[in-house]
């Protein structure tokens, strides 16, 4: 019930549009780019999808995670805008469900916005290398893997914009995690680890081992993360 | 019988304290006064009631129940109204309803009854962004009304309304009691109103309780103290002002 009434809320405020064309233009990146240079990429060596996310992904992984920022912050600033919180804490409703029915609408919305590029990757897979026996399992992998590695990053942005009364203040935290994600090298685990940075991370042609590390990382993140909304809701709740 | 009683509460910020230690007793089905100046602690105290705000110090039972213990218990009997409309701007009254109702899980007629009491229908469609302050007040006074809690709580309830409207609002405050069988603590700094509505009135300042009883007692205990017993008006200034001098404040 949650998630509905989390979905009721998000009318009109430009939510659904702001998902569907992000995820539209994210999506074009990986067409456009093979239309105009295809012979770049015909050549090399390896599966299509890998090709493809390789080029691509990086550029298609930051515009999900501002997606993923912008979404959360609007999500927060229909409760604050109009006090429309303050009526929610006086209602028989805890704080932490309807973190976590945000928290599920988000992550329906990064699904959906995979989706559409994952039927980008397929077209041009399609379109320029021709699919073979095996493409749709591994495209599957590959999204199921970038969509595991959004999680945290997806529970992050909403504690921050639920943190914040002005959304102003979390978009803009939002937008400096996001270009400091972009800052650190994908290639150095640690500094991956950084719940902005995980969904820079491409499955496809990267060591199994490393990528269930990552895995289990996001699993912890998430853990760590929705314990801070827990203790987060408690300690604001002493201080009003 | 007490719906609401109070032990000692205290609301204390860095430096100032907002409530000391008040003993409230607002007896089951009555509509309970309570008056006090601008930063009297009216609204903190009624924030505390629902959750709103974390006491310092003392306690308070709703019903019988024992907050923090019983938070949600205690939220599902009482609708409430705080300080200004809380609202989606971004969804029509009807929808801003609705989300309560589904929270509440009351009946789908409710939204309906609840905007016909505060006569809200004909704008049920209209964004509530689009509302006029009044009809924002209206709407919150519907989102406290649906369902017809046993408890209601309304903070300066007909701020923003023509005089129509207000005369509206308090005779329908006035009635409820009577109509749903529920409690009433509503505050005002419009003492004219609260004398209209009021079966017992507490009087708050600098978050103290100054007095707690019927009209008739404090007309009693003011004309003890030498205070003028004119009207509800005079009482109440003689009492603030004492209670100020006594202080200091002014």
């Amino acid at each position: 019930m949650s998630v509905s009434l989390e979905w009721k809320k998000v009318k009109r405020t430009g939510f659904l549009p702001a998902f569907f064309g992000g995820g539209t233009l994210a999506a074009i990146v990986p067409i456009i780019n093979m239309a105009v240079r295809p012979e770049r990429y015909l050549n090399q060596q390896g599966s299509p999808v890998q090709i493809l996310l390789d080029a691509n992904w990086q550029m298609m992984a930051m515009l999900n995670v501002l997606l993923i920022v912008a979404g959360t912050c609007l999500l927060y600033h229909t409760e604050y805008a109009d006090n429309a919180m303050q009526k929610l804490k006086s209602l028989p409703v805890r704080e932490s469900s309807v973190f976590l029915g945000k928290a599920v609408l988000t992550i329906l919305m990064s699904f959906f916005v995979l989706v559409i590029e994952a039927v980008a990757v397929a077209f041009c897979t399609f379109h320029w290398f021709g699919i073979e026996k095996g493409f749709f399992s591994e495209l599957c992998r590959c999204f199921g893997y970038s969509l595991l590695l959004m999680l945290p990053c997806v529970i992050l942005s909403l504690l921050i914009s639920e943190a914040c009364k002005n959304m102003w203040v979390s978009l803009g935290i939002g937008v400096v995690c996001v270009f400091t994600a972009t800052m650190l090298p994908t290639t150095n685990f640690v500094l991956s680890l950084f719940p902005f940075a995980m969904p820079f991370q491409v499955f496809a042609g990267a060591d199994v081992a490393k990528s269930m590390h990552y895995i289990y990382g996001a699993i912890a993140e998430l853990a760590v993360c929705s314990l801070a909304q827990l203790l987060f809701v408690k300690v604001r709740r002493g201080f009003e | 019988m007490n719906v609401i009683e109070t032990k000692n509460l205290t609301k204390s910020y860095a430096g100032f304290t907002a409530v000391s230690g008040i003993n409230l007793h607002i007896p089951k089905g009555s509509v309970y006064g309570f008056l006090g100046p601008n930063g009297a602690g009216k609204s903190t105290t009624m924030k505390m009631f629902l959750g709103l705000s974390k006491p310092t110090d003392g306690s308070f039972t709703v019903d019988g129940k024992m907050y923090p213990e019983n938070r949600v218990q205690i939220l599902k009997e009482i609708g409430s109204f705080i300080e200004a409309p809380a609202f989606y701007g971004n969804l029509s009254g009807e929808e801003n309803l609705e989300i309560i109702r589904r929270i509440l899980g009351l009946p789908k007629s409710s939204v309906a009854e609840a905007l016909e009491i505060v006569g809200l229908t004909q704008f049920k469609k209209r964004l509530a962004k689009k509302y006029s302050l009044g009809m924002k007040q209206r709407l919150g006074l519907a989102g406290a009304l649906i369902g017809k809690p046993p408890i209601l709580i309304l903070d300066e309830p007909t701020n923003g309304l023509d005089p129509v409207g207000i005369h509206e609002i308090r005779t329908l405050i006035r009635s409820l009691p009577e109509k749903f069988n529920c409690t009433v603590l509503v505050s005002s700094h419009l003492l004219s109103e609260i004398e209209l509505m009021a079966d017992i009135i507490g009087i708050l300042n600098h978050g103290h309780l100054l007095f707690e009883g019927t009209p008739g007692q404090l007309k009693f205990a003011a004309a003890s103290k030498g205070c003028p017993t004119d009207n509800l008006e005079d009482i109440f200034l003689a009492l603030i002002d004492a209670d100020n001098r006594q202080r200091g404040t002014v």
